[in-house]
């Protein structure tokens, strides 16, 4: 029983770590943010597993308010930000397609590294899984850095979220349901804030390539 | 019952400030919010003076389960109190003569405000809450509040700012969280339930992997260090408090920088413990150096004064960072520096805020005979220019010579690398205030202060930073000794 459970959870984990890689090579917003919503439906697994599992009624209301907010609310704004700015294609990097397979395979062997290792002691059943959960952190920041679009940067950085909220799930570091539901409340915030950003920025420029950003330099 | 009040008069005065409406009759909407933000700023101020004396009496305040402040969070409590009154008044007079020379409108004053209180709150939030992930998200919490604000004058530059404080301090912030999660292992493995205090923390340190412990506080120094506007994860800093109203600036400078490196001061404390000094110690001093270098070339090289004084803010981060490296009395000095330099740099926000209402510009080349122009705001200017570059008799010269002997017994080359950089500052600093000052004024502008509104907070933010220097009051001293002993 317990061999199957830390087999699901693996399985869970792999899904993440390959939704942040398939983000690299996504090239339609589209698919960027249903990667997003794949990834957050996983997160919510999660939680409501936990929530069964210790029969815990905050807990439901936790993965309940995670699964909402990530999972409906969220993809709700980005796909309306795309349709409202025609936002078919936001995919281009500044490295190409073989210079960020290559980050990515550096990064994953930087998580299983000496640096991260001693992080394996947080959770003794899932060491793999966990490390797995630090590499999909370090992927999802180097989504940010490599891409153009303000969309992709958007959902880098809730992809980031997602690894962490993952790392802590596995080693067993959750909050209270209050601290976690103010948690999520502060994302809920930031993706409104972020989104109408965003629409401001395409205001501004006919584009949500950052790229484009290049007021302050003149000055 | 005092921190309580300071939370919900930030959030009631950001509430009613919704509330108020436009009425160009009378003009009524002026005088509501102004009477807010000073009410709500002084009524702030009042019940920190009163948490501080119970702090002063009794090494620290708790105001119900979820509120408490020892020496270090007093320090920073009657800091946010002290600016953030002083910014609410100068606002007022500051946005009036934005509208009359219809940079904006009402709507656009009224959100101000509401963004403002918001923005308080965070602050006050942040310091006061016991537990880091509270605190976190408190942090986060003025990211998102002041996003908006630096975003204000609707600009493309200002809208670039903006984006980029807000994706840069997210990804920091997210590292910052991370790094407090781990921090939490220990206590949550003893079977700690509800909050987990910083107390509850200290107190099962024992429980902590030294090398867990180290990279979290490294995840935690890239976190907050990018909030507090450390080298290498400054970039956004110069952008946001360069494109910020002037007033906003002086609060992103003078105080929301130092709730940042309080986070980091709290964790310290605790690898301190963990693993002893010397890891934290030489990480702040590695930060710390390599902040003042940097924005030392950069301040030499200056063209916009209002970068200039953001630059300046990310050498006085890398001085306290310095301080807190060398520990024992460079510690001390640096607390004391914290708040010579909030008051000083506010005092050079609110005036170049006079500045930029006469010259319409903040480039250094285009504002030219300050003093023949605006002679009061060109005395301002100069007090704040001369204490914060350091200049004897103002504070920072005592604080940054104590930073300095700490360090030059240990760390002689740090010592003297810090030495160069900061008289790098002094003489980019001076090129620029004399251009700008003493240059002539060749437009033919008329002379002409701003207001009483707006110059009487600069007095007094002038008259403090003097008085200051010249004598420490003893509550302020007792405190500062008790933070610089438990950090």
């Amino acid at each position: 029983m317990m061999h199957n459970s830390a087999q699901i959870i693996f399985s869970l984990e792999v899904i993440l770590f390959a939704s942040v890689i398939f983000m690299h090579l996504s090239k339609k917003s589209s698919s960027v943010i249903s990667l997003y919503v794949l990834q957050s439906l996983v997160i919510a697994v999660q939680l409501f597993g936990s929530a069964f599992q210790e029969a815990s009624w905050s807990l439901f209301l936790v993965a309940l308010v995670v699964f909402v907010v990530k999972v409906v609310v969220s993809p709700h704004f980005f796909k309306k930000l795309v349709s409202e700015n025609q936002l078919k294609f936001t995919a281009s990097t500044y490295l190409n397609g073989p210079m960020s397979l290559v980050i990515l395979a550096l990064l994953t062997g930087v998580t299983y590294s000496r640096f991260f290792k001693p992080l394996t002691i947080l959770s003794a059943d899932h060491q793999n899984t966990l490390l797995l959960a630090v590499a999909m952190m370090l992927i999802s920041i180097f989504l940010i850095i490599n891409r153009k679009g303000a969309l992709s940067q958007m959902i880098g950085v809730l992809s980031l979220e997602n690894g962490i909220v993952s790392f802590a799930f596995l080693a067993g570091l959750e909050q209270t349901p209050g601290l976690q539901l103010g948690i999520i409340f502060d994302i809920l915030v930031w993706i409104i804030i972020a989104t109408l950003f965003a629409t401001m920025v395409y205001k501004q420029y006919g584009s949500l390539d950052v790229t484009a950003m290049t007021h302050l330099k003149e000055e | 019952m005092a921190l309580s009040f300071i939370i919900a008069t930030a959030c009631i005065a950001s509430g009613l400030s919704l509330f108020v409406k436009k009425n160009p009759s009378t003009g009524s909407e002026w005088r509501a919010l102004g009477m807010i933000a000073i009410l709500a700023s002084l009524g702030e101020l009042t019940a920190t003076v009163i948490a501080v004396a119970a702090v002063v009496k009794n090494g620290s305040y708790a105001s119900a389960v979820y509120f408490s402040i020892d020496s270090l969070g007093a320090i920073l409590l009657i800091l946010v109190a002290v600016i953030g009154f002083i910014v609410s008044w100068y606002s007022v007079g500051y946005l009036k003569a934005e509208v009359a020379k219809n940079i904006i409108g009402f709507s656009r004053v009224r959100q101000y405000f509401i963004l403002l209180h918001l923005f308080l709150f965070a602050m006050f939030f942040a310091i006061i809450t016991p537990n880091p992930i509270m605190m976190w998200i408190a942090i986060e919490a003025t990211t998102l509040s002041t996003a908006f604000l630096i975003s204000f004058y609707n600009k493309p530059s200002a809208m670039e700012a903006a984006w980029k404080y807000l994706i840069l301090n997210s990804v920091g912030l997210l590292l910052g969280f991370f790094g407090t999660l781990l921090f939490l292992y220990p206590s949550l493995q003893a079977g700690q339930e509800g909050l987990i205090t910083w107390h509850s923390i200290r107190a099962n340190v024992a429980g902590f992997d030294p090398f867990v412990v180290k990279i979290a506080f490294i995840f935690i120094l890239i976190g907050y260090g990018t909030k507090m506007g450390l080298v290498p994860m400054h970039t956004w800093l110069p952008d946001a408090h360069s494109k910020a109203p002037v007033p906003i600036s002086g609060l992103l400078s003078g105080v929301l920088l130092n709730i940042a490196f309080l986070a980091i001061l709290r964790f310290k404390s605790v690898v301190d413990l963990a693993v002893g000094r010397d890891f934290s110690q030489e990480l702040l001093i590695f930060f710390g150096i390599v902040s003042i270098l940097v924005s030392a070339f950069i301040i030499f090289i200056q063209k916009n004064y209002k970068r200039l004084l953001a630059y300046s803010s990310i050498e006085h981060m890398g001085v306290m960072a310095l301080g807190f490296g060398f520990g024992g009395l460079g510690a001390s000095a640096a607390l004391l520096h914290m708040i010579y330099h909030s008051l000083a740099k506010s005092l050079l926000f609110l005036s170049s805020g006079h500045i930029f209402l006469k010259y319409s510009s903040t480039k250094i080349l285009l504002v030219k005979g300050v003093m023949s122009v605006l002679p009061f705001t060109g005395v301002s200017f100069i007090i704040g220019f001369l204490a914060i570059t350091g200049i004897p008799p103002f504070g920072i010269f005592i604080t940054e010579f104590s930073i300095l002997s700490a360090g030059i017994q240990n760390h002689p080359i740090v010592t003297l690398m810090a030495l160069f950089g900061l008289t790098l500052v002094f003489i980019g600093f001076f090129r620029h205030t004399v251009a700008m000052i003493f240059g002539e004024n060749e437009t033919g502008m008329q002379p002409g202060e701003a207001g009483a509104w707006t110059m009487a907070p600069v007095v007094i933010l002038a008259v403090m930073l003097t008085v200051t220097s010249f004598y420490v009051p003893s509550f302020l001293a007792l405190l500062i000794n008790a933070a610089s002993v438990a950090h």
